[in-house]
């Protein structure tokens, strides 16, 4: 006869409970299985409200910029599964749509925000920014082995001139932690990953022109004529923009603007 | 409540596990505070490395404002918002250099005056378990439950906090806090736990070091 499940519980409670027996590793492997069985289909849904950025003490760019949102960015979505047995779900929502509105509104004299469907060159313009998830990764103390849970957001920040040439191409790598508290996590969780936002927004205000050069693209588009004669435009006619591709993961160069 | 019940819980709160403490300062120039300026307890960048828990922190800014040399102290997450984006983990400045650096930038020293913070107060370190040992089974049934043995554990909880002064840029000095504590669980059917609250400790002693160092005006 199959043991019910509060016989199973029973079973839990005594070879678990024992101080010397739980150090033992074929013990711990047994209460690991055991706990396994119960906590499957165990997860967690969180839910990240919409990050607020404090004004910074920047000086605006004096361009005009046109921002498109890509549709992932009204409805983003990761989930993951913790040693195939505990799903985590992070619903993002719109939280990027509204994150990149609002830096660039504190980076830029003027932005237009454009939808995915929109023509921007229905616009005039100095620069078009796309922002795009590359990655999203997060992990939970059962994985990290410590109490705290981390967020990495990868974004790519695809520049355009106003002639619609690819003038750069930024990588920006950002990162979030943040102790457990409380018994789920969740708000844990849901913390750490604004901490990534605005790691992203800090990178992205103190970096972002120096990486990419684009307050020039205010004097208007970029001089494609010394693109033309490398052999990778040549080939690529169409995709000779990216004269400018940078990966960023470090810390802010504390050198004088 | 039968009287047995009575004696365990009395038990439970009046005895602790063994604790040690070290605190020690190191001044590397005259402190003080005037009226209306205040502190700022902030951990340093995990992007450092560092692990000091979000609880500590509040317990050290709720400690530093108890007692006779109480300070005032500003919530580090207004600090951090008010001086955004200089004061986050990937940017706070890292030595007083970064903080002459940072002070020259327009805006941040209006709004450093604007809070009235002289001092940032820098923490660092954390608390982790060093060892552990003992024998505690428990056992429950139908008729009834109970546990015998005997564990024991012991915490380490080594703080530093890093003083800046704001008015002139410069460091201050250091106080170390090294505290560590050895907890008891012996259990004869019902378990008594006789528990260090080393973190605690480490708080409340590192905040009265820490206020009497910047309410001190002695010289170095």
């Amino acid at each position: 006869m199959r043991p019910g499940r509060a016989q199973i519980q029973q079973q839990i409670i005594f070879i678990c409970a024992d101080f010397d027996q739980l150090i033992a590793t074929k013990h711990l492997n047994r209460c690991f299985i055991l706990f396994a069985l119960f906590a499957a289909g165990c997860g967690s849904n969180v839910t990240v409200d919409t990050p607020t950025i404090p004004s910074p003490h920047i000086d605006k760019l004096p361009m005009d910029v046109v921002l498109r949102i890509p549709d992932e960015f009204h409805n983003f979505v990761h989930e993951e599964n913790v040693l195939g047995r505990e799903t985590w779900s992070i619903n993002l929502g719109s939280a990027n749509a509204v994150f990149f509105e609002q830096l660039f509104g504190y980076m830029f004299d003027n932005v237009i925000v454009l939808g995915p469907d929109d023509d921007a060159l229905e616009y005039t313009f100095d620069a078009l920014i796309e922002p795009k998830i590359e990655g999203f990764e997060f992990s939970v103390p059962n994985q990290s082995k410590t109490d705290a849970f981390s967020v990495w957001i990868r974004y790519r920040m695809q520049i355009f001139d106003s002639a619609g040439n690819s003038a750069a191409s930024w990588t920006v790598s950002a990162y979030g932690k943040s102790q457990k508290q409380g018994l789920g996590g969740s708000s844990s969780l849901q913390r750490a990953a604004v901490l990534a936002m605005r790691d992203a927004a800090a990178l992205i205000l103190l970096q972002m022109n120096k990486a990419t050069k684009m307050a020039a693209l205010a004097d208007g588009p970029i001089d494609l004529s010394h693109f033309e004669s490398s052999a990778m435009v040549r080939e690529k006619p169409k995709e000779r923009a990216s004269p400018v591709g940078l990966f960023a993961i470090g810390g802010i160069d504390n050198a004088t603007e | 409540m039968p009287l047995s019940k009575v004696v365990v819980v009395a038990l439970t709160f009046a005895l602790g596990g063994c604790v040690t403490a070290s605190v020690e300062n190191d001044r590397a120039e005259t402190t003080g505070l005037l009226a209306g300026e205040s502190v700022v307890v902030m951990a340093k960048s995990y992007h450092q490395g560092n692990e000091t828990e979000a609880d500590y922190i509040k317990c050290v800014e709720k400690a530093l404002t108890r007692g006779s040399s109480s300070l005032n102290v500003i919530p580090n997450q207004q600090f951090i918002d008010n001086l955004f984006p200089w004061f986050e983990p990937r940017t706070a400045p890292a030595d007083t250099k970064g903080l002459v650096a940072l002070m020259g930038r327009p805006g941040v020293p209006a709004a450093v005056k604007s809070m009235g913070v002289r001092y940032i107060i820098w923490l660092d370190g954390g608390t982790e378990r060093v060892s552990q040992g003992g024998s505690l089974s428990c056992a429950a049934g139908p008729g009834g439950g109970g546990c015998f043995g005997f564990a024991w554990w012991q915490d380490d909880a080594d703080y530093e906090a890093s003083i800046w002064d704001l008015s002139d840029s410069e460091s201050a000095g250091t106080v170390t806090a090294d505290y560590s504590g050895t907890s008891f669980l012996p259990a004869l059917v019902v378990p008594i736990p006789l528990i260090a609250r080393t973190q605690a400790k480490a708080c409340n002693g590192l905040a009265k070091q820490l206020r009497s160092f910047i309410s001190s005006t002695e010289a170095t």
